[in-house]
Protein backbone atom coordinates (compact mmCIF):
# COMPACT_ATOMS: atom_id res chain seq x y z
CA UNK A 1 0.00 0.00 0.00
CA UNK A 2 1.32 3.23 -0.89
CA UNK A 3 1.91 6.18 1.58
CA UNK A 4 -1.57 8.44 0.43
CA UNK A 5 -3.41 5.64 0.60
CA UNK A 6 -2.69 4.86 4.15
CA UNK A 7 -5.44 6.40 6.34
CA UNK A 8 -4.51 8.51 9.43
CA UNK A 9 -3.94 6.66 12.85
CA UNK A 10 -6.56 8.95 14.07
CA UNK A 11 -8.83 8.42 11.53
CA UNK A 12 -7.93 4.52 12.07
CA UNK A 13 -8.93 5.05 15.57
CA UNK A 14 -11.77 6.91 15.14
CA UNK A 15 -13.62 3.94 12.60
CA UNK A 16 -12.31 1.11 15.07
CA UNK A 17 -13.93 3.10 18.36
CA UNK A 18 -17.01 2.87 15.93
CA UNK A 19 -17.11 -0.54 15.22
CA UNK A 20 -16.26 -1.47 18.56
CA UNK A 21 -19.44 0.38 19.66
CA UNK A 22 -21.50 -1.77 17.62
CA UNK A 23 -19.81 -5.16 17.76
CA UNK A 24 -22.24 -6.81 19.48
CA UNK A 25 -22.96 -10.68 18.94
CA UNK A 26 -19.47 -12.49 19.25
CA UNK A 27 -16.90 -13.34 16.70
CA UNK A 28 -18.32 -13.87 13.46
CA UNK A 29 -20.67 -10.67 14.07
CA UNK A 30 -18.05 -8.87 14.34
CA UNK A 31 -15.81 -9.86 11.75
CA UNK A 32 -19.16 -8.74 9.57
CA UNK A 33 -18.77 -5.27 10.69
CA UNK A 34 -15.26 -4.59 10.45
CA UNK A 35 -15.51 -6.24 6.55
CA UNK A 36 -18.26 -3.84 6.19
CA UNK A 37 -16.48 -1.24 7.95
CA UNK A 38 -13.08 -1.42 6.72
CA UNK A 39 -13.69 -3.04 3.41
CA UNK A 40 -16.56 -2.05 1.76
CA UNK A 41 -17.04 1.78 3.37
CA UNK A 42 -13.42 2.68 3.88
CA UNK A 43 -11.87 0.76 1.60
CA UNK A 44 -8.66 0.45 3.30
CA UNK A 45 -8.40 -3.43 3.32
CA UNK A 46 -9.27 -6.09 0.87
CA UNK A 47 -11.60 -9.09 2.00
CA UNK A 48 -8.64 -11.35 1.68
CA UNK A 49 -6.97 -9.39 4.61
CA UNK A 50 -10.04 -9.97 7.10
CA UNK A 51 -9.77 -14.06 6.15
CA UNK A 52 -5.52 -14.05 6.65
CA UNK A 53 -5.85 -12.35 9.85
CA UNK A 54 -8.92 -14.65 11.06
CA UNK A 55 -6.76 -17.23 9.75
CA UNK A 56 -3.23 -16.63 11.78
CA UNK A 57 -4.80 -15.21 15.03
CA UNK A 58 -7.23 -18.34 15.27
CA UNK A 59 -4.31 -20.57 16.34
CA UNK A 60 -2.87 -17.17 18.89
CA UNK A 61 -3.62 -16.83 22.42
CA UNK A 62 -6.17 -14.37 23.28
CA UNK A 63 -9.31 -13.02 22.00
CA UNK A 64 -9.94 -14.04 18.53
CA UNK A 65 -11.73 -10.68 17.69
CA UNK A 66 -9.76 -7.95 18.82
CA UNK A 67 -6.39 -9.84 17.29
CA UNK A 68 -8.07 -9.60 14.24
CA UNK A 69 -8.45 -5.67 14.64
CA UNK A 70 -5.01 -5.71 16.34
CA UNK A 71 -3.43 -7.33 12.78
CA UNK A 72 -5.40 -5.66 10.36
CA UNK A 73 -4.11 -2.36 12.27
CA UNK A 74 -1.07 -3.40 11.76
CA UNK A 75 -1.62 -3.87 8.02
CA UNK A 76 -3.06 -0.15 7.48
CA UNK A 77 -0.19 1.53 10.23
CA UNK A 78 2.45 -0.91 12.19
CA UNK A 79 3.02 -1.09 15.38
CA UNK A 80 1.52 2.62 16.29
CA UNK A 81 -1.74 1.72 14.16
CA UNK A 82 -2.14 -1.69 15.88
CA UNK A 83 -2.42 -0.67 19.35
CA UNK A 84 -4.78 2.61 18.30
CA UNK A 85 -6.96 0.00 16.42
CA UNK A 86 -7.33 -2.39 19.50
CA UNK A 87 -7.40 0.57 22.08
CA UNK A 88 -9.95 2.20 20.08
CA UNK A 89 -12.01 -1.10 19.25
CA UNK A 90 -12.23 -2.09 23.49
CA UNK A 91 -13.23 1.73 24.73
CA UNK A 92 -16.49 1.92 24.30
CA UNK A 93 -16.85 -1.91 26.06
CA UNK A 94 -14.77 -0.94 28.42
CA UNK A 95 -16.44 2.48 29.56
CA UNK A 96 -19.85 0.19 29.28
CA UNK A 97 -17.89 -2.42 31.91
CA UNK A 98 -16.82 -0.10 34.28
CA UNK A 99 -19.96 2.08 34.27
CA UNK A 100 -22.19 -1.27 34.90
CA UNK A 101 -20.14 -2.39 37.60
CA UNK A 102 -20.24 1.04 39.53
CA UNK A 103 -23.89 0.18 39.14
CA UNK A 104 -23.97 -3.48 40.49
CA UNK A 105 -22.19 -2.72 43.41
CA UNK A 106 -25.11 0.40 44.42
CA UNK A 107 -28.07 -1.58 43.59
CA UNK A 108 -30.47 -1.39 46.49
CA UNK A 109 -31.29 -4.71 48.51
CA UNK A 110 -34.96 -5.03 47.04
CA UNK A 111 -36.76 -8.47 45.78
CA UNK A 112 -36.78 -7.08 42.60
CA UNK A 113 -33.85 -6.57 42.19
CA UNK A 114 -32.42 -9.96 43.89
CA UNK A 115 -34.54 -11.30 41.64
CA UNK A 116 -33.31 -9.49 38.45
CA UNK A 117 -30.06 -11.05 39.59
CA UNK A 118 -31.10 -14.30 39.65
CA UNK A 119 -32.51 -13.87 35.98
CA UNK A 120 -29.23 -12.89 34.33
CA UNK A 121 -27.16 -16.00 36.53
CA UNK A 122 -29.71 -18.62 35.47
CA UNK A 123 -29.26 -16.82 31.86
CA UNK A 124 -25.35 -16.79 31.97
CA UNK A 125 -25.36 -20.01 32.27
CA UNK A 126 -27.62 -21.07 29.69
CA UNK A 127 -25.25 -19.18 27.61
CA UNK A 128 -22.32 -20.93 28.88
CA UNK A 129 -23.78 -23.77 27.91
CA UNK A 130 -24.59 -22.57 24.64
CA UNK A 131 -20.67 -21.68 23.95
CA UNK A 132 -19.37 -24.65 25.39
CA UNK A 133 -21.81 -26.40 22.24
CA UNK A 134 -20.51 -24.23 19.56
CA UNK A 135 -16.84 -23.86 21.32
CA UNK A 136 -17.02 -28.15 21.24
CA UNK A 137 -18.13 -28.47 17.59
CA UNK A 138 -15.48 -26.57 16.34
CA UNK A 139 -12.47 -27.47 18.46
CA UNK A 140 -12.72 -31.42 18.75
CA UNK A 141 -12.18 -32.16 15.28
CA UNK A 142 -10.72 -35.54 15.57
CA UNK A 143 -10.95 -38.64 18.01
CA UNK A 144 -7.45 -37.55 19.77
CA UNK A 145 -9.06 -33.98 19.94
CA UNK A 146 -12.34 -35.22 21.83
CA UNK A 147 -10.40 -37.02 24.14
CA UNK A 148 -8.32 -34.13 25.24
CA UNK A 149 -11.34 -32.09 25.63
CA UNK A 150 -13.12 -34.68 28.02
CA UNK A 151 -10.35 -35.26 29.72
CA UNK A 152 -9.99 -31.30 30.45
CA UNK A 153 -13.72 -31.50 31.60
CA UNK A 154 -12.69 -34.33 34.70
CA UNK A 155 -9.23 -33.01 35.84
CA UNK A 156 -10.11 -29.34 35.30
CA UNK A 157 -11.84 -29.83 38.86
CA UNK A 158 -8.33 -31.04 40.11
CA UNK A 159 -5.63 -29.52 38.46
CA UNK A 160 -4.53 -25.86 37.65
CA UNK A 161 -6.28 -24.62 34.75
CA UNK A 162 -3.36 -23.31 32.83
CA UNK A 163 -1.06 -26.30 33.82
CA UNK A 164 -4.06 -28.25 31.96
CA UNK A 165 -3.99 -25.81 28.81
CA UNK A 166 0.05 -25.95 28.98
CA UNK A 167 -0.23 -29.75 29.28
CA UNK A 168 -2.39 -30.13 26.29
CA UNK A 169 -0.57 -27.92 24.63
CA UNK A 170 3.01 -29.77 24.85
CA UNK A 171 1.10 -33.34 24.44
CA UNK A 172 -0.27 -32.00 20.57
CA UNK A 173 3.39 -30.75 19.79
CA UNK A 174 4.65 -34.37 20.66
CA UNK A 175 2.36 -36.10 18.62
CA UNK A 176 2.24 -33.89 15.58
CA UNK A 177 4.88 -35.90 13.38
CA UNK A 178 5.46 -33.46 10.36
CA UNK A 179 8.21 -30.46 11.00
CA UNK A 180 6.18 -28.21 8.95
CA UNK A 181 3.84 -28.15 5.84
CA UNK A 182 4.92 -24.59 4.67
CA UNK B 1 -1.39 -0.75 44.77
CA UNK B 2 -0.33 -4.30 45.48
CA UNK B 3 -3.94 -5.43 44.51
CA UNK B 4 -3.69 -3.37 40.70
CA UNK B 5 -0.17 -5.43 40.58
CA UNK B 6 -1.66 -8.64 41.10
CA UNK B 7 -4.61 -7.78 39.09
CA UNK B 8 -2.14 -6.98 36.13
CA UNK B 9 0.20 -10.05 36.71
CA UNK B 10 -2.81 -12.55 37.37
CA UNK B 11 -4.85 -10.99 33.85
CA UNK B 12 -1.67 -11.35 31.88
CA UNK B 13 -1.61 -15.07 32.56
CA UNK B 14 -5.31 -15.23 31.34
CA UNK B 15 -4.47 -13.27 28.08
CA UNK B 16 -1.13 -15.56 27.48
CA UNK B 17 -3.35 -18.76 27.76
CA UNK B 18 -6.46 -18.02 26.28
CA UNK B 19 -6.00 -20.53 23.20
CA UNK B 20 -9.26 -20.91 21.63
CA UNK B 21 -10.48 -17.31 22.06
CA UNK B 22 -12.05 -15.62 25.09
CA UNK B 23 -14.90 -17.95 25.50
CA UNK B 24 -12.77 -20.18 26.43
CA UNK B 25 -10.82 -18.34 28.74
CA UNK B 26 -13.93 -17.82 31.02
CA UNK B 27 -12.60 -20.78 33.19
CA UNK B 28 -9.14 -19.31 33.57
CA UNK B 29 -10.85 -16.10 35.15
CA UNK B 30 -13.34 -17.60 36.73
CA UNK B 31 -10.45 -19.68 38.57
CA UNK B 32 -8.20 -16.53 39.25
CA UNK B 33 -11.45 -14.22 40.53
CA UNK B 34 -13.53 -16.40 42.37
CA UNK B 35 -11.74 -19.95 43.53
CA UNK B 36 -8.39 -18.72 43.84
CA UNK B 37 -8.37 -14.91 45.20
CA UNK B 38 -12.57 -14.81 46.64
CA UNK B 39 -12.28 -11.26 44.57
CA UNK B 40 -15.90 -11.79 43.52
CA UNK B 41 -18.30 -14.22 44.47
CA UNK B 42 -19.84 -16.61 42.36
CA UNK B 43 -23.38 -14.76 41.82
CA UNK B 44 -21.51 -11.33 41.14
CA UNK B 45 -18.83 -13.51 38.56
CA UNK B 46 -22.09 -14.26 36.88
CA UNK B 47 -23.65 -11.03 36.74
CA UNK B 48 -19.82 -9.72 35.13
CA UNK B 49 -20.20 -12.53 32.17
CA UNK B 50 -23.41 -11.68 32.14
CA UNK B 51 -22.62 -7.80 31.37
CA UNK B 52 -19.94 -8.93 29.19
CA UNK B 53 -22.26 -10.87 26.70
CA UNK B 54 -24.37 -7.97 26.71
CA UNK B 55 -22.19 -5.54 26.38
CA UNK B 56 -20.09 -5.27 22.34
CA UNK B 57 -17.07 -6.00 22.25
CA UNK B 58 -14.91 -8.92 23.62
CA UNK B 59 -16.05 -11.21 26.19
CA UNK B 60 -12.96 -11.18 28.07
CA UNK B 61 -13.87 -7.26 28.82
CA UNK B 62 -15.30 -9.04 31.76
CA UNK B 63 -11.62 -8.23 33.07
CA UNK B 64 -12.96 -4.20 33.34
CA UNK B 65 -15.84 -5.37 35.99
CA UNK B 66 -13.23 -7.97 38.16
CA UNK B 67 -10.88 -5.05 37.70
CA UNK B 68 -13.34 -2.48 38.85
CA UNK B 69 -14.14 -4.59 41.55
CA UNK B 70 -11.04 -5.06 43.30
CA UNK B 71 -9.56 -1.38 42.60
CA UNK B 72 -12.23 0.87 40.99
CA UNK B 73 -11.58 2.65 37.79
CA UNK B 74 -7.64 2.04 37.89
CA UNK B 75 -8.16 -1.42 38.75
CA UNK B 76 -11.08 -1.84 35.79
CA UNK B 77 -8.00 0.07 33.16
CA UNK B 78 -5.38 -2.05 34.70
CA UNK B 79 -7.02 -5.43 33.87
CA UNK B 80 -8.32 -4.80 30.59
CA UNK B 81 -5.10 -3.65 29.55
CA UNK B 82 -3.29 -6.68 30.69
CA UNK B 83 -5.44 -9.37 29.68
CA UNK B 84 -5.32 -7.62 26.38
CA UNK B 85 -1.74 -6.88 25.86
CA UNK B 86 0.36 -9.81 25.41
CA UNK B 87 -2.58 -11.13 22.49
CA UNK B 88 -2.52 -7.79 20.86
CA UNK B 89 1.12 -8.08 20.33
CA UNK B 90 1.01 -11.12 19.34
CA UNK B 91 -1.34 -10.75 16.77
CA UNK B 92 0.04 -7.15 15.46
CA UNK B 93 3.58 -9.37 15.58
CA UNK B 94 2.25 -11.94 13.67
CA UNK B 95 1.45 -9.07 10.40
CA UNK B 96 5.27 -9.31 10.27
CA UNK B 97 7.49 -11.73 11.92
CA UNK B 98 5.25 -14.69 13.53
CA UNK B 99 3.08 -15.26 10.87
CA UNK B 100 6.03 -17.84 9.88
CA UNK B 101 5.67 -19.74 12.96
CA UNK B 102 2.30 -20.59 11.76
CA UNK B 103 3.39 -22.71 9.21
CA UNK B 104 4.77 -25.46 11.35
CA UNK B 105 2.78 -28.03 12.56
CA UNK B 106 3.81 -28.61 15.71
CA UNK B 107 3.13 -24.96 17.05
CA UNK B 108 -0.25 -25.35 15.13
CA UNK B 109 -0.76 -28.66 16.99
CA UNK B 110 0.12 -26.97 20.63
CA UNK B 111 -2.75 -24.39 19.74
CA UNK B 112 -5.28 -27.15 18.93
CA UNK B 113 -4.43 -29.22 22.17
CA UNK B 114 -4.16 -26.20 24.31
CA UNK B 115 -7.50 -24.82 22.64
CA UNK B 116 -9.50 -28.22 23.14
CA UNK B 117 -8.32 -28.24 26.64
CA UNK B 118 -9.70 -24.89 27.57
CA UNK B 119 -13.04 -25.67 25.89
CA UNK B 120 -13.43 -28.95 27.95
CA UNK B 121 -12.35 -26.63 30.94
CA UNK B 122 -15.64 -24.73 30.69
CA UNK B 123 -17.50 -27.53 32.38
CA UNK B 124 -15.42 -26.36 35.59
CA UNK B 125 -16.72 -23.10 34.89
CA UNK B 126 -20.58 -24.04 34.54
CA UNK B 127 -20.22 -25.96 37.63
CA UNK B 128 -19.41 -23.22 39.54
CA UNK B 129 -21.85 -20.91 38.27
CA UNK B 130 -24.19 -23.86 38.00
CA UNK B 131 -24.38 -24.52 42.07
CA UNK B 132 -25.05 -21.06 42.80
CA UNK B 133 -28.47 -21.30 41.11
CA UNK B 134 -29.34 -24.43 42.16
CA UNK B 135 -28.93 -23.48 45.51
CA UNK B 136 -31.60 -20.41 44.90
CA UNK B 137 -34.41 -23.50 43.49
CA UNK B 138 -33.73 -26.32 41.12
CA UNK B 139 -36.17 -25.36 39.07
CA UNK B 140 -33.94 -22.60 37.53
CA UNK B 141 -32.52 -25.16 35.72
CA UNK B 142 -35.18 -25.60 33.19
CA UNK B 143 -35.02 -21.61 32.57
CA UNK B 144 -31.15 -21.73 31.96
CA UNK B 145 -31.71 -25.38 30.08
CA UNK B 146 -34.55 -22.65 27.90
CA UNK B 147 -32.08 -20.07 27.20
CA UNK B 148 -29.78 -22.59 25.66
CA UNK B 149 -32.50 -23.85 23.86
CA UNK B 150 -33.69 -20.85 22.38
CA UNK B 151 -29.74 -19.25 21.77
CA UNK B 152 -28.84 -22.46 19.43
CA UNK B 153 -32.31 -21.35 17.82
CA UNK B 154 -31.02 -18.32 16.95
CA UNK B 155 -32.07 -15.60 19.13
CA UNK B 156 -29.31 -13.26 20.45
CA UNK B 157 -27.51 -13.68 23.74
CA UNK B 158 -28.46 -9.78 24.73
CA UNK B 159 -32.40 -10.47 23.99
CA UNK B 160 -32.10 -13.33 26.26
CA UNK B 161 -30.45 -11.74 29.20
CA UNK B 162 -33.31 -8.90 28.85
CA UNK B 163 -35.84 -11.82 28.86
CA UNK B 164 -34.45 -13.37 32.32
CA UNK B 165 -33.53 -10.35 34.03
CA UNK B 166 -37.16 -8.79 33.50
CA UNK B 167 -38.41 -12.44 34.23
CA UNK B 168 -36.34 -12.50 37.38
CA UNK B 169 -37.28 -8.92 38.65
CA UNK B 170 -41.00 -9.67 38.25
CA UNK B 171 -40.66 -12.63 40.26
CA UNK B 172 -38.97 -11.20 42.57
CA UNK B 173 -41.07 -8.34 42.93
CA UNK B 174 -43.97 -11.00 43.41
CA UNK B 175 -42.67 -12.34 46.18
CA UNK B 176 -40.90 -15.95 44.71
Amino acid sequence: MSDQQRPALAVVGWELLRLGAFAFGGLGATLALLQRGLVDRRGWLRQEDISEALAITQALPGSTGIQVVSYLGWRLRGWPGALVAAGAFIAPATALMIAVAAASLALPDEPWVRGALAGIQVGVVGLIIAAMWRLARNQAKNAMLTAVLLTSCVVGFFVHAVLIVVGAGLLGALLSKEKSDG
Amino acid sequence: MDNVIELMARFLVVGAFAFGGGGAALPLVERITVAETGWLTPQQFAVGVGFAYATPGPILILSAFVGFYVAGITGALAATVAVFAIPVVLAAGSAGVVARLNRYARFRAFGRFAAAAAVGLLAVTLAALTRPVVELHPGLLAGALAVFAAERFGLSPVLLLAIAIGAGAAAGAAGF
